[in-house]
């Protein structure tokens, strides 16, 4: 929100630098976004009446002014076409800056001297969207009345400082000057000044019903204030109104509307004026109705339904109430009677129907966040008094005020031990009560120690002691409130053993040359359908995407490990390796369950190593979670190769899978030709994890080592062979490992020679021929058997 | 046959300055002090001599015998350490050259930052909590105090599943479910994913990063609030780094505040990186609200707490310098290689 410091100083008198004031607002709880000097440049314009135009010599474009400047008069050269004779205009003189830095000076033009130079709202500084196109282009023509040789910054208000206010959503009373203002009275503790009202006491109740009555049929507007005027002139506002306007960011229309809009500025209660002869009705009634459209005040045919809250004349609709007026009943030059609304509504039913329109406007937006339904008859008497000071209207006697349920002063208590012992630090009953008094409370002390806060009506956010804690805390000042370790019990905290198991995993993944990720937890099916896989019908599709393309939660990170494999191949990074450890989602059949989250690890690898490589690193990883018999069993997803990808399980549970990506999948990826992927389930491993380190004996005995060359056929799974040796072994069998594997012209075609180096060893003798041969012999009668395997000599 | 001993002497001694390998030297060796070598036999030649004769004669033979056998090990010690010599002149490499290549990755930025936040917090007594992504929409709103009618909650703002469950919009639920579940006191963190409906610009991710910090015991104040964070904020942003906290308003706290730190980059002179203020918005935080207590089964006549929740992208993005949001979840390698 823009506030005029200018005009804030009519109510406070803020004496102190505006950076510093700007400071004190913020730690007070209004925190000050920017300060901005209206026109920061100007100088040297004076405000001159233009008595008498003449055509150039020498140039048909050019004419040529004599201007009064109340203490001389002087030429001024100019190529405008909207001034006049009797036109007050500002005058850039000799040595002038105008808004964009450039230094005026006296210049020749076409062998005529210029003493200066008239400017244009523009050159002033002046926010130029606030102004009509014609008003923009020409020179500023002041009012009739303005004093000559007047100070252009003074009287623009060209020097106000625009405070730019970050409002929270609680403090609906502070849109507006009158509610800055009591934040800076309280903050500085200084005293503010009153809002000047129109005096009603004495009025006749009875002329205004002569005319209309006001009818409220729905809950969503607590209170109607209706004050009528007779229209004397519509006209121009006064230059005093209309730069609090402009410095507010609101454009001047006329008198009777910028009367209105300056009321909502000053005291947060937006207003609106019927012309009352378009009405066409004696009553005004608030209600829904099953229209469908209606024109407002912008020219603009908007949708309304029976959702929405109106303003209507007993038949159709005048205005969207709190929202805009209708077209039908806009204040005209033509108007003689005008109906002054100073209604409250409610803040759901505004918001809802400002965006169903899609129109939000300064009402709108006002009463969206609360408007305090006591203001609506003290806004009403302003405006009235507005009016009549400007000499635009006529007042009627009596005002319409329909209030069904007068809000009720709520009262809440403070202990101000408690409030001490709740902030850490420590007050006096008095310091305490005297800072709620700045902030307009009315405070009772009830007891020793303990305060009755009467909270204004407009301090709608108060309701209990810790509200009132944070009042007397921001005046307090939250900087001098002193820091403290907390008491207490002592707390261990620390890390859950699953939560160090990621670590590790994820260290390990580090330390073997892959780099984390981080990609959304939005896919589609789009997206999903590159995976060449039957989608599950157990997705979190979302009610409300942005974009097809994140329209459902994933439910597998491969989609994305993939993606991010693309992009680096395609911005030519030459290799890559990756991974993630992420939630996926699925549905939950459990009903009144939240849906399935499930930690996945997705590592993946291009441009070098090969499936091997891959199954090597979960391999490790799964030697590193205490799991040393793994299987890997030939299959998986769809979007693996069909001869090269494999399922894991440890005991019979599933854990992943891995495997090269399909080239269909290749293809529709952009990928590069060869990559791997392995996606394991982090819950389900670490179950399976064993992460107990215990210490066994270091062996005392000498182990026997065996070689062994298999031929075999090369459909046999080298797992099978592994299987079978170990399994005749028996526990003597310290470590296999398959250090060759041949095919090749020694051997014949189909045939494969896998060699393994096996390691026996006892732990309470040594083992003899007489050990191990049988057992060899085993091994080979068996595999002869399962498989017409021979030992390679 | 002294004279014969002491030839035999000299022609051993000839024999073994000839020698030249290791392996050959044992083969002089035995050719004299064997069981067949020259020494030997000659000594089976004493028994011829006289009385007199032999002891002079069994001196002499012994004496040559270590004469020998000194000189063996004398010439074996030479042509080891010719040997390990040779070796060292023939094994010297260009330790110039390279070394093998061995890759580590590295963490995520936003990984690194969520773990220098945890180790501070863990410091201080901490645990992790952690919380479902797609939230009841009573926890991410109703029961953090969050008004029915709030903006927050209409589709332009929120994810939504189902009419009663969204993506949660804060981490702050995790609050709720802690205290839900366990009774205080209460030191928890929950760093993770949280979701809210923008378009992705270069400050703006639909999905994106915070981490809620929740403390509740009895006697907690505002003042272990400022404490609290003070410090964190010290660990995190160095020693110097001074805090400023201003009035604010969420709805689950009363008190609340946010919490400014001094521009760790000009140290509160004012640069580029807090747009001249000096001062850079880290976090929101306040007490407990009551109503979130009561909603969670505490008693707030007997306990307090305070809370606090920051965006940890933003944190990642001012600590690395990281001018566009977007980077954090493109994964380009040559921007995920930088964060050793």
């Amino acid at each position: 929100m823009l506030v005029s410091l200018n005009w804030l100083k009519e109510f406070v008198d803020i004496k102190m630098a505006p950076f510093d004031f700007g400071e004190a607002l913020t730690m007070s709880g209004t925190k000050v976004e920017t300060l901005t000097v209206v026109s920061e440049n100007v100088v040297n314009i004076f405000t001159g009446q233009i008595t008498k135009i003449e055509a150039h010599p020498n140039a048909d474009k050019l004419t040529v002014c004599t201007v009064d400047m109340g203490t001389d008069q002087r030429v001024i050269v100019t190529a405008a076409k909207n001034v006049f004779e009797g036109a007050i205009v500002p005058v850039a003189i000799d040595g002038a800056v105008i808004a964009n830095g450039t230094k005026i000076g006296t210049n020749d033009f076409r062998g005529l001297l210029s003493y200066g130079m008239f400017c244009s709202i523009e050159e002033l500084g002046m926010n130029t969207d606030l102004f009509s196109k014609e008003i923009m282009e020409g020179i500023l023509i002041l009012p009739e009345n303005t004093p000559l040789g007047m100070d252009a910054r003074e009287l623009l208000w060209l020097d106000d400082v625009i405070i730019d206010v970050e409002l929270t959503a609680n403090r609906s009373d502070c849109q507006s000057i009158v509610g800055i203002a009591r934040e800076a009275a309280a903050t500085l503790d200084l005293p503010m000044a009153e809002v000047p009202v129109y005096d009603a006491t004495a009025e006749s109740a009875d002329e205004i019903a002569d005319y209309l009555a006001v009818r409220i049929e729905d809950s969503a507007c607590p209170r109607y204030v209706a004050k009528m005027l007779k229209v004397k002139k519509i006209e121009d506002s006064p230059l005093w109104m209309q730069k609090k306007l402009l410095n507010s960011g609101v454009r001047p229309i006329n008198n009777i509307v910028d009367v209105t809009n300056y009321v909502m500025l000053e005291l947060g209660q937006p207003l609106h004026a019927f012309d009352y002869h378009s009405l066409k009705s004696q009553e005004i009634v608030v209600t829904t109705t099953a229209d469908k459209k209606m024109v407002t005040l912008d020219d603009k045919e908007r949708e309304i339904d029976e959702s929405m809250l109106m303003i209507t004349n007993g038949k159709a609709p005048v205005a969207i109430a709190g929202v805009m007026g209708g077209e039908n009943s806009e204040i005209t030059d033509k108007t003689s009677l005008i109906v002054l609304e100073s209604a409250n509504f409610n803040k759901g039913s505004v918001r809802l129907t400002a965006k169903q329109l899609g129109l939000r406007t300064e009402a709108s937006s006002r009463f969206e966040k609360g408007v305090d339904p006591e203001l609506a008859a003290v806004a009403a008497l302003r405006a009235t008094q507005l009016l009549l000071d400007i000499g635009a209207c006529d007042v009627i006697e009596g005002m319409i005020d329909v209030y069904p349920q007068v809000t009720e002063l709520k009262k809440v208590a403070l202990d101000v031990n408690w409030f001490n012992a709740f902030v850490g630090i420590s007050l006096t009953v008095e310091e305490v009560s005297s800072m709620l008094t700045r902030l307009f409370f009315t405070v009772k002390k009830i007891s020793d120690a303990v305060l009755e806060v009467e909270v204004p009506s407009y301090r709608m956010d108060i309701a209990l002691k810790e509200d009132l804690a944070e009042e007397v805390v921001r005046i307090f000042g939250y900087d001098r409130i002193p820091g403290t370790i907390m008491g207490g019990e002592t707390m261990v905290g620390g890390k859950t053993p699953v939560q160090k198991f990621e670590d590790s995993l994820k260290n390990i993944l580090v330390g073997q040359g892959y780099y984390e990720t981080l990609t959304s937890s939005f896919t589609s099916e789009k997206r999903l359908h590159g995976l060449n896989t039957q989608l599950e019908d157990n997705l979190i599709p979302l009610i409300n995407p942005l974009g097809e393309e994140n329209s459902i939660m994933r439910h597998t990170l491969v989609g994305h490990q993939l993606e991010v494999i693309s992009l680096n191949y395609n911005r030519k990074n030459p290799a890559g390796r990756f991974f993630e450890l992420s939630n996926t989602y699925r549905k939950n059949t459990k009903p009144g369950e939240l849906p399935i989250e499930a930690k996945k690890l997705a590592i993946s690898a291009y441009g070098s190593g090969d499936y091997f490589k891959l199954k090597g690193v979960v391999e490790l990883l799964l030697t590193h979670s205490g799991i040393n018999d793994p299987e890997f069993v030939a299959g998986g997803s769809d979007f693996l190769h069909p001869g090269r990808k494999a399922e894991i399980f440890v005991a019979g549970v599933k854990l992943g899978e891995i495997g090269e990506i399909h080239p269909m999948v290749v293809k529709h990826y952009e990928l590069p030709k060869r990559c791997y992927v392995c996606q394991l389930s982090f819950d389900e491993l670490f179950e399976c994890a064993t992460l107990d380190n215990k210490f066994t004996d270091l062996p005392k005995f000498p182990a026997s080592n065996r070689d062994l060359a298999i031929l075999i056929k090369d459909e046999i799974p080298a797992a099978a062979i592994a299987a079978i040796i170990r399994k005749n072994s028996g526990e003597i069998l310290e470590s296999i490992e398959l250090f060759d594997v041949y095919t090749g012209a020694q051997i014949p075609a189909g045939y494969k020679s896998l060699a393994y180096a096996l390691n026996f060893r006892h732990h309470e003798r040594t083992l003899t021929d007489n050990d191990i041969n049988p057992v060899i012999d085993q091994i080979l009668g068996e595999l002869k058997q399962a498989f017409d395997a021979q030992l390679r000599e | 046959m002294e004279l014969e001993l002491k030839q035999l002497r000299d022609r051993c001694i000839a024999d073994l300055s000839a020698v030249t390998e290791l392996k050959s030297l044992d083969n002089v060796r035995i050719k004299y002090l064997g069981k067949k070598g020259e020494l030997t036999i000659a000594l089976k030649g004493m028994g011829k001599l006289s009385n007199e004769e032999r002891p002079v004669i069994g001196k002499l033979a012994n004496e040559i015998r270590e004469e020998i056998e000194s000189n063996i090990m004398a010439q074996k010690q030479l042509l080891e350490q010719q040997e390990i010599e040779a070796q060292i002149k023939e094994e010297r490499i260009d330790v110039s050259l390279p070394g093998q290549k061995h890759q580590a990755g590295n963490l995520h930025p936003l990984t690194t930052i969520i773990n220098d936040l945890k180790e501070i917090f863990l410091g201080m007594g901490f645990s992790i909590a952690e919380g479902p992504e797609i939230e009841w929409a009573k926890y991410n709103f109703d029961y953090l105090n969050v008004p029915q009618d709030h903006s927050a909650r209409d589709l332009q703002d929120t994810f939504y599943y189902q009419d009663d469950i969204v993506l949660r919009t804060q981490t702050s639920p995790v609050q709720v479910r802690v205290m839900e579940e366990q009774q205080p006191p209460l030191r928890i963190i929950s760093p993770g994913r949280v979701y809210r409906f923008d378009e992705i610009d270069a400050t703006h991710s639909p999905v994106f990063h915070q981490m809620e910090g929740l403390v509740i015991d009895k006697g907690i104040t505002m003042s272990d609030l400022k404490g609290t964070l003070d410090l964190f904020a010290k660990k995190l942003f160095g020693e110097q780094t001074k805090t400023k906290f201003r009035p604010h308003q969420f709805y689950f706290t009363e008190p609340s505040a946010e919490m400014d730190v001094t521009c760790f980059k000009c140290g509160g002179v004012g640069c580029k990186v807090c747009s001249n203020t000096g001062w850079i918005e880290i976090l929101g935080c306040g007490m407990v609200h009551p109503n979130v207590l009561r909603f969670c089964g505490i008693d707030p006549d007997e306990y307090s707490g305070f809370a606090f929740g920051m965006g940890l992208d933003r944190i990642t993005m001012i600590k690395y310098g990281i001018n566009d949001l977007r980077l954090l979840f493109e994964n380009d390698l040559r921007f995920l290689a930088q964060f050793k």
